[in-house]
C-alpha cells in the first residue's frame, strides 16, 4: 500500500469518527479544566495541611502561654494574702465538761466558745475581740464580753491598748485563764470571778517589752488607767468586789496600776510584780468613795518538761463610816502549781494548792487539786481533776469536786 | 484635793499619755522602716523559749502565714515581746509551716 493509500485511509477514518462522534473532541477541554481544578484543590488542601500544621505547633505554644499567664495570676491572687494590708482572723479557743460535786448531783457544764476577733491592719494596729459564749443552769444562752480593745503599735517596744482589756495584775487572768492552756479545769480559788484578783478594766493601757541588757533577757510592762472595780454591798457588808470591767465610773475617781515583768530565757524563768491603787463606790453607794489598792507577785519556772508556777494577790477596800457597809475588806488568794509532762507520752499529771482569804468565813477556801491530762495534740487537751476543798462547813465550797473536760484552743 | 481638781488633774494626765504616745508615731513608723530584717534562727530559738511561758507550743504548720500574723502580734501584747522578736518568730514560723 502507498503511503498516499494511506493517508487517504486516515482521513476517510477521521471524517467517519468525527461525524459519529461528534462531542469527543471537544472533550479534551474540560478534562484539562477538571485536572487544573483537581491541581488547585491539591495546592489548597497542601496549604490548608501546612496551616494546620502551624497552628497546631504555634497553637500549642499559644495555649501553653495563656496556661501559664492563668497561672501567674492564680499565684499572684495565692500571694495576696501575704501582702494584703489588712489581715482578718479568727481564733479562740472551746470547752465541755462534766461536774460532779459531792452534796450536788453530777452534771455536765456548759459548752462554752469564745472566739477571738483579730483585725489587723499592717503591724500598726490590731483589734482584737472575745465574747464568751455560754448557756447558763437554766438553758438561756449568755454572752460576755471578755474583752475588746484597739491596740495601736507604738514602735518595737509599746503598744497603747484602750477598751476593754483584761486586767494586767498578776499573769492568771491575762494569760493562762483560756481553757486550752490552763491545766487543770477549774481556775485556782480566788482567780475566777468574784475573787481576789482583778479579771477585767476599762480603760488605756500602755504595754510592751524591752531586752534587759546585752543578752536574751527581757523586760515586759503594763500600766494602765480605768473606771476601776465596784463593790457589792449585801446585809450591811461588803459581799465582793466586782471587777469584770465597768462601763461607768461610779466613784468618778479612776484607778491606775500596772504590773512589771522579768524574763530570764537561760533560767527559763518569768518574775512579775503588780499594784494598783485608787478609789471604789458601791453600786448603791455612787457617791461615797472607797480606797482601793491591789498588789500582786507571780513566777514561773520550767526546767525541761517540768513546770512551777504561782501567784499571790491582795485586794483591799477602805472602810467608809457613811456606808450601809462601813467596813472595808480583805481579799487575798495565792497558789502554787506543779505539773509535768511524763517521759515522751502525752501524759501529764497537774498539782495545785491554792487559797482564798475573804472577810466572809463562807467565802474563804484551802483547796487541793490533782489532775491528768492527756494530750491530743499541743492545743487540744482531755483533763480530769478533783478538788479536796475546804471551807465553811456546809459552805457549798466546802464540798469536793471531780471535774472532767475537753478543751480545744484554736 | 477635791473631787473636780482631782478628776481635771487625772484628765490631763490621761490626755498628757496619749500625747505623748501620739508622738511617738512618726518615729516609730521611722523605726519599723529602719527595722532589721526578720531572723529565721533567732526566730526559732525566741519561738521555743517564749511559747512555753504559757502554753505547749504550737507547731508552725496549725497556721496559714497570714493567720500567724495576727496570732503573733496578738502575742506580742500577751507576752510582752519585743517588735523584733515579733517579726523574727514570725518569719520563722511562716517559713516551717
Amino acid at each position: 500500500m502507498t503511503s498516499q493509500t494511506l493517508t487517504l485511509r486516515r482521513t476517510v477514518i477521521s471524517a467517519v469518527l468525527a461525524a459519529a462522534f461528534p462531542l469527543a473532541a471537544g472533550a479534551a477541554e474540560p478534562l484539562e479544566a477538571l485536572q487544573a481544578q483537581i491541581e488547585a484543590l491539591q495546592k489548597q488542601l497542601e496549604q490548608l495541611r501546612n496551616e494546620v500544621t502551624q497552628q497546631r505547633s504555634g497553637g500549642a505554644s499559644q495555649d501553653l502561654a495563656a496556661e501559664v499567664s492563668k497561672l501567674k495570676q492564680e499565684v499572684k491572687s495565692a500571694q495576696e494574702w501575704k501582702q494584703a494590708n489588712t489581715v482578718i482572723h479568727l481564733a479562740g479557743y472551746a470547752d465541755a465538761g462534766y461536774t460532779d460535786t459531792k452534796n450536788a448531783s453530777g452534771t455536765f457544764t456548759p459548752f462554752s466558745f469564745n472566739p477571738i476577733f483579730h483585725f489587723q491592719y499592717k503591724d500598726l494596729l490590731l483589734v482584737e475581740a472575745e465574747p464568751s459564749i455560754s448557756i447558763d443552769e437554766t438553758g438561756e444562752t449568755t454572752v460576755d464580753l471578755e474583752y475588746a480593745a484597739l491596740n495601736l503599735f507604738l514602735g518595737d517596744h509599746a503598744a497603747l491598748v484602750a477598751g476593754k482589756f483584761q486586767s494586767p495584775i498578776g499573769q492568771f487572768r491575762q494569760n493562762l485563764h483560756p481553757s486550752w492552756i490552763n491545766k487543770l479545769p477549774s481556775a485556782p480559788t480566788g482567780f475566777g470571778h468574784g475573787g481576789a484578783a482583778p479579771i477585767a478594766e476599762v480603760g488605756i493601757q500602755l504595754r510592751g517589752g524591752a531586752p534587759l541588757g546585752a543578752g536574751e533577757n527581757r523586760v515586759n510592762y503594763a500600766v494602765y488607767v480605768g473606771n476601776g472595780p465596784e463593790v457589792e454591798i449585801e446585809d450591811g457588808e461588803i459581799e465582793m468586789v466586782e471587777s469584770e470591767g465597768f462601763g461607768r465610773d461610779r466613784d468618778g475617781s479612776k484607778v491606775w496600776g500596772g504590773r512589771i515583768g522579768f524574763f530570764v530565757p537561760s533560767q527559763r524563768l518569768d518574775l512579775g510584780l503588780s499594784a494598783a491603787t485608787g478609789k471604789v463606790a458601791g453600786m448603791m453607794e455612787s457617791d461615797i468613795k472607797r480606797d482601793y489598792e491591789v498588789v500582786g507577785a507571780d513566777f514561773a519556772w520550767r526546767p525541761a518538761r517540768f513546770e512551777l508556777r504561782g501567784e499571790y494577790v491582795r485586794q483591799k477596800v477602805g472602810d467608809a463610816a457613811v456606808s450601809a457597809a462601813p467596813e472595808g475588806g480583805e481579799w487575798k488568794a495565792w497558789y502554787l502549781q506543779a505539773s509535768h509532762r511524763l517521759g515522751n507520752t502525752n501524759w501529764e499529771p497537774v498539782l495545785r494548792y491554792g487559797r482564798l482569804d475573804t472577810p466572809h468565813a463562807s467565802g474563804n477556801q484551802k483547796q487541793w487539786a490533782l489532775g491528768l491530762n492527756y494530750l491530743f495534740a499541743s492545743n487540744v487537751f482531755a483533763k480530769a481533776a478533783y478538788e479536796f476543798n475546804d471551807s465553811l462547813k456546809g459552805a457549798a465550797t466546802d464540798d469536793d469536786r471531780l471535774l472532767v473536760q475537753l478543751s480545744y484552743g484554736f | 484635793m477635791n473631787w473636780t481638781q482631782s478628776t481635771t488633774t487625772r484628765l490631763v494626765l490621761v490626755c498628757a499619755a496619749i500625747a505623748l504616745g501620739a508622738a511617738q508615731l512618726p518615729a516609730a513608723a521611722a523605726q519599723r522602716d529602719a527595722a532589721p530584717k526578720a531572723d529565721f534562727v533567732r526566730g526559732a530559738k525566741l519561738w521555743a523559749s517564749n511559747c512555753t511561758r504559757c502554753h505547749i507550743v504550737r507547731d508552725p504548720k496549725d497556721l496559714r502565714d497570714d493567720q500567724w500574723i495576727a496570732s503573733m502580734y496578738h502575742m506580742r501584747l500577751r507576752a510582752g515581746l519585743t517588735g523584733q522578736d515579733t517579726r523574727d518568730i514570725l518569719r520563722f514560723l511562716q517559713e516551717s509551716n
